[in-house]
């Protein structure tokens, strides 16, 4: 079962999505955010053309690494899930892959994490060959680091802006 | 006065610990304490009484009925949850202040605290230290006091540091150390020794981040590190100083876990953040 949350407010407004979470919107007086960003990535679709998108900040890379119950509770945790939660979504409103913009961003990690426990790392790898697989393109990334990221994806235009902790704001 | 006993001077600031939590972490690092001298503690003290009864029966708690006594609190909640709801009210008067140069917005270092807390005091059970488990509970809770005091500190040298750590390679912790003279786990330890603290809980609140190599091979510690650095990855009411802390495989090589393990945990502390958000509403 899809984990998302759909809004058509009239008013603007800014919608948190929280870690874990998958939310869509078609109205061009809504803003989607995903704060704090650490390891986990935020993933910004938007379709300029039916002017709908979503946005997935999901924590883990693989959902089969861990108890497929859990993925099927909350599928947006996980790369692999949310990403087709996120397709799903887009598909329902008519959204056409040909016009997706996607960003990334988040995938940090903390300072000499090793190979084997660099979740940031894993979850860039993940969502990069997931979306290859699909052939999409990624617009633009904001990865790595070891510092925390806002993703805002702005309904009316479908300007993403990251904002990384103690830096400029970067508009895509 | 020098400029770190300056900073320091500034633990008078803070709101002591009350007596009776004060009692119950020092019970709580005490091999020979029993549960019942804890909850001897807490059902005798009119303030910790009135505070647990008043959380208990808030609408959010959702007990299905009211709650009048703390030994009714215990029968229907349990004495650990009791133990943790004590440490919890006992600690929030500071925690709610909004602490300068961390870039936390206000609560944030509360939410921050509760929710190691929790992740650790779960790993204490899951990794054979349940009869430790509010000890670590109670060390995760305040390992980061010292940001409290350390804050405007920061914020006055933040230029400085932020440079140590983008461009020089440093820790957070280890460009406060190196700039300001003293970094939050040192400081964080001082209002341990000036609260009176028993001596376990004072190492693991100073070597939380584990700089010294020989805190590394101590397992409660881990435990504490381990929550933290699960919290960082997560993104959980982390400031400025967001992921910059040094990552040492062998802490968690020694205690055995797997990249499956690690993994696990994260996905249990993000399921967790949702009950506990109702929680941090009512303490």
């Amino acid at each position: 079962m899809l984990n998302a949350h759909i809004s058509h407010q009239p008013v603007s407004v800014m919608t948190a999505v929280n870690f874990g979470e998958l939310k869509m919107s078609h109205n061009p007086a809504e803003t989607l955010v995903a704060f704090s960003i650490g390891s986990g990535i935020g993933v910004s679709i938007y379709d300029p053309i039916t002017r709908c998108g979503g946005l997935l900040n999901f924590v883990l890379p693989d959902s089969s690494m861990l108890s497929p119950s859990k993925a099927h509770i909350q599928p947006s945790m996980f790369a692999d899930t949310g990403l087709a939660a996120l397709f799903d979504a887009l598909s329902d409103f008519g959204a056409q892959r040909e016009n997706f913009k996607v960003v990334l961003a988040g995938g940090a990690q903390i300072i000499d994490q090793t190979a084997e426990f660099n979740i940031g790392h894993k979850n860039h790898q993940a969502i990069t060959s997931l979306l290859k697989a699909e052939d999409l393109t990624i617009q633009h990334a904001d990865i790595g680091g070891i510092f925390l990221r806002t993703l805002r994806l702005d309904m009316s235009n479908g300007d993403t802006v990251i904002q990384t902790s103690g830096q400029k704001e970067v508009t895509v | 006065m020098t400029h770190v006993d300056d900073i320091i001077s500034g633990i008078d600031t803070l709101r002591p610990i009350p007596p009776v939590a004060a009692q119950i972490m020092v019970l709580a690092e005490d091999e020979n304490s029993s549960m019942a001298d804890i909850a001897d503690l807490i059902v005798h003290d009119p303030s910790i009484t009135a505070s647990i009864l008043k959380i208990c029966n808030a609408a959010h708690f959702g007990l299905s009925r009211q709650v009048n006594s703390v030994r009714e609190a215990i029968a229907l909640l349990g004495l650990d949850e009791v133990i943790e709801l004590v440490l919890l009210n006992a600690t929030a008067a500071n925690f709610r202040d909004e602490p300068d140069g961390y870039g936390l917005g206000e609560g944030e270092l509360w939410q921050h605290a509760v929710i190691s807390a929790h992740t650790a005091k779960i790993l204490a059970e899951n990794h054979g230290f349940a009869s430790l488990k509010h000890l670590i509970f109670t060390a995760a809770l305040l390992k980061d006091i010292g940001k409290l005091i350390m804050g405007r500190f920061v914020a006055f040298s933040y230029e400085k540091i932020n440079i140590l750590v983008h461009s020089k390679g440093y820790s957070f912790s280890e460009a406060e150390k190196e700039v300001i003279g003293i970094n939050h786990e040192e400081l964080a330890a001082r209002v341990g020794q000036k609260w009176c603290f028993g001596d376990q809980l004072i190492y693991m609140m100073r070597h939380h981040h584990m700089a010294d190599e020989s805190a590394r091979g101590n397992p409660e510690t881990a435990l504490i590190y381990l929550a933290d650095i699960i919290c960082m990855m997560i993104g959980f009411a982390t400031g400025v100083d967001g992921l910059a802390y040094r990552f040492y495989s062998e802490v968690l090589d020694r205690m055995k876990l797997t990249e499956k393990d690690l993994q696990n945990a994260i996905l249990n502390t993000g399921y967790r953040r949702q009950k506990l958000d109702k929680l941090l509403n009512l303490v």
